[in-house]
């Protein structure tokens, strides 16, 4: 729609709409001002000590985890929808012949006139980023990061590289490299529920962290499962911390969350990168058959 | 009715198992036997477990709950506060996930065998409608089920765009944009449920609504406008039904079967969740039946004017859209019932037309009834399903809309709104106007071309009459016996008016 269209009634109507959602959500915030229930937080607050030093890990990969499995699912859809609208999964009727489907065509990208400093500049910096992008990774349930921004930290170096140089850049990756990473971090982060569901019952139950079988919290009613050691060990004795807080000391891991991150990198360096490499190189199926 | 099993076996498949699949036929992209292997038994088992799973919750990632007494439980029955993510599987669930799950069984074995090649991420989007379908029905959190629509637009916009024609393009690019606002606005309204009581658990925030608190309270109401807001782009309800009419008028008709399922079912889950939360607040009954109405006139004027039959239909799926909430919104027990009965004979008998126009589409010259006439001598068989698939959607007994639709009007009256009921009324009656439009000019109208033995096109497949067949079991047995299907929803409906808390 161009503005245009947004003259006359229509606009006046927009306007209005506008002003009522504006004028709702600003009083509405302003009443929560001091008035925000609590809830269930503080719950979370008090387990938080038994699992990732970093609580948000926790909320996000854990507790919320199944959530985080499906909007990581967003970003790999994103991408497959991404990529079908360039042409990559067009599909026709046998014997049925439609109306012909819309090429688009790629971006016209050339490299050749990037200056010499800009050049020689970019390896450092891809090599940089993509260091701080694992840097980010290892450190997801420790301190404020994790596999998402992980994903956008290395395709950020992967744009860089081919803005610089190319097809032809130091992240070299290829479309069906991309295509099977995404999907493979995205059935890691699934898959990880299959350990907690065959012990407990419970899609992804962090056996590694094991806060209800293993005796660590009492007061538990309910829950009749064990998580053999060799599981606990196994998911939880890789990412095992002493936390030293103020009322005692916490021998905490965070279980399934560092891998649940790995995947979720995963996912998303092969869905962003994806689009970008797409989005300006095209996509032909005849050129990728023959690749 | 309150079951105390906590860990289910079954929700988790639901979801995982079309996630999997989708990864691994995006992969597969052209290998057409291993796609095919894998789609046909993966949509196969979806169909096989929601038929024989038991009911109860799933709490995913398996914390418990927090007694009010202080400790925790994993029974689902007693009253705590939820640590984890809740998904409930009743018997409307039940219903509701078997029938996503036949569909879906019945447009991967169509797609298969009608589509040629790279049909990979196009299964993969079809597995991934299906998974949205699920998690909105049986979430039973606010965050999740925002997650839930969020994902479902996306999806639906790449099942449109798979056609690959301009026509979709635009349909899709419009309604990804519009349909943006549809996740936004459930998503405003959940951030002020979570600042008023503090639980993303639906149950919970209800039972912790602050509605004696008069300034408080008021945040509720902007939040019932951003929710209903959401309703009306997600299922595409007046005034953005266009938006969803164009969606499922460029998408292939076999996918508009999924399509429009998956919007039917966002419908009776943000449509109870609205119940549920809002329903004790002022106007809101009057809100939602206000949007019903004006869907279901809107919808079917839209679909008279028509001259494509995909189109036709996609604007009775609009108005019969609005028959659902029409029940839903009246709140009382046996409108509820009828809303949902609407939406499973809906589904059902639109999936018919739709897969009859499916057939006609592959005589290679459209679904007009401009270009296309004198199917009916052709394929006898496809002009018959689409004239029963025609009387189930105008309520014609003895099939299955006849009794949704008297169910609906009878809680209109007992309601005490006559002139609902002579909506609903008229409705069927311009259904079945519309419908006979299309099928008279396509099937039963003389053809030249026909007759000078024009040959264009492709056979219909004989996996279409297979599951056509199928769908009109389905439509005269919900109409003969619609007890079989009532009784699968009696529960949510009695749940939703006496204890809103309960999933």
């Amino acid at each position: 729609m161009d503005s245009k269209g947004l003259k006359g009634s229509r606009g006046i109507i927009a306007v209005i709409a506008l002003m009522i959602i504006f004028v709702g959500v600003s009083t509405s915030l302003l009443q929560l001002n001091g008035n925000v229930a609590r809830g269930i937080s503080p719950e979370y607050n008090e387990l938080a000590p038994y699992e990732a030093p970093n609580n948000l890990a926790s909320w996000v990969y854990d507790y919320r985890g199944f959530d985080t499995l499906i909007e990581t699912g967003v970003i790999y859809v994103g991408a497959l929808v991404s990529v079908l609208a360039i042409g990559r999964g067009i599909v026709r009727v046998k014997g049925v012949e439609g109306d012909a489907p819309v090429a688009p065509s790629s971006m016209e990208f050339n490299v050749s006139t990037l200056n010499v400093i800009l050049k020689y500049f970019g390896v450092p910096v891809i090599i940089l980023l993509v260091a701080y992008a694992l840097l980010v990774l290892t450190g997801a349930a420790t301190s404020g990061g994790g596999g998402f921004q992980c994903g956008v930290i290395f395709s950020s170096a992967y744009l860089l590289g081919m803005i610089f140089y190319g097809r032809k850049n130091p992240l070299n990756l290829s479309k069906k490299f991309l295509i099977a990473i995404g999907g493979v971090g995205w059935s890691i982060y699934a898959l990880l529920g299959l350990p907690g569901y065959l012990t407990t019952g419970y899609w992804q139950y962090n056996v590694g962290a094991d806060l209800w079988t293993s005796g660590v919290i009492p007061g538990v009613d309910g829950m009749a499962a064990v998580v053999p050691d060799i599981l606990r060990q196994l998911f939880g004795d890789p990412f095992r911390l002493l936390l030293v807080m103020s009322d005692g000391t916490y021998a905490s891991t965070a279980g399934i969350v560092p891998l649940i991150n790995i995947g979720e990198a995963f996912n998303v360096i092969g869905a962003i990168c994806l689009i970008f490499l797409v989005f300006v190189y095209g996509w032909n199926d005849e050129e990728e058959k023959s690749r | 009715m309150n079951e105390s099993i906590s860990n289910l076996w079954s929700i988790p498949l639901f979801i995982i198992i079309p996630i999997l699949t989708a990864i691994a036929l995006n992969i597969m992209y052209n290998r057409k036997k291993a796609i095919s292997v894998t789609a046909v038994a993966s949509s196969f088992a979806l169909v096989v477990i929601s038929a024989l799973s038991p009911f109860g919750f799933h709490w995913f990632t398996g914390h418990p709950a927090v007694l009010p007494t202080g400790g925790y439980t994993y029974r689902a029955d007693l009253l705590g506060w939820r640590l984890s993510l809740e998904y409930y599987y009743g018997p409307l669930q039940q219903i509701a996930i078997f029938l996503a799950s036949l569909l879906l069984l019945f447009v991967v074995m169509i797609s298969i065998k009608s589509l040629k090649k790279n049909i990979g991420p196009y299964i993969s989007l079809l597995f991934l409608t299906f998974m949205s379908s699920a998690i909105v029905i049986m979430v039973n959190d606010f965050y999740h089920m925002w997650i839930g629509v969020e994902i479902g637009s996306l999806i639906v916009a790449g099942v449109v765009l798979a056609s690959g024609e301009a026509v979709s393009q635009k349909a899709a690019l419009k309604y990804t944009f519009f349909s943006a606002l549809s996740g936004a606005g459930l998503a405003i309204a959940l951030a002020l449920i979570l600042g008023v009581t503090g639980y993303s658990n639906i149950s919970d925030a209800i039972k912790a609504m602050p509605l004696s608190n008069g300034s408080l309270a008021s945040i509720l109401y902007v939040a019932f406008g951003f929710t209903v807001l959401s309703w009306v782009y997600a299922g595409g309800l007046a005034p953005i039904h266009p938006l969803k009419a164009d969606v499922y008028g460029a998408s292939f008709p076999h996918a508009t079967v999924l399509l429009q399922a998956q919007s039917k079912l966002m419908l009776v889950a943000i449509g109870l969740l609205l119940l549920r939360v809002f329903g004790t607040l002022p106007f809101a009954k009057e809100v939602m039946l206000s949007i019903s109405v004006l869907t279901m006139m809107l919808g079917v004027v839209m679909a008279m004017l028509q001259t494509d039959f995909r189109w036709t239909l996609a604007y009775l799926i609009v108005s019969h859209s609005g028959l659902v909430t029409l029940g839903i919104s009246l709140g009382t027990v046996q409108g509820i019932i009828g809303g949902l009965f609407q939406a499973i004979n809906d589904v059902v008998y639109m999936s018919v037309l739709l897969l009859a126009c499916e057939g006609v589409y592959y005589f290679g010259r459209g679904t007009s009834i401009k270009s296309v006439s004198g199917i009916a001598k052709r394929a006898p068989w496809l002009a018959i399903a689409a004239i029963l698939g025609a009387f189930a959607a105008s309520g014609v007994p003895p099939f299955n809309g006849f009794q949704s639709e008297i169910i609906l009007i009878q809680a209109s009256l007992n309601y005490g709104m006559p002139e609902l009921a002579i909506v609903v009324l008229m409705v069927s009656v311009t259904t079945f106007i519309a419908l006979f439009k299309g099928i008279y000019n396509i099937f039963l109208r003389p053809d030249d071309a026909l007759n000078n033995n024009e040959k264009t096109g492709t056979p219909v497949p004989k996996i279409l009459y297979a599951c056509l067949a199928a769908l009109i079991f389905i439509t005269v047995l919900f109409g003969v016996y619609p007890q079989l299907a009532i009784n699968f929803l009696t529960e949510a409906a009695l749940k939703v008016v006496y204890i809103p808390w309960v999933p």
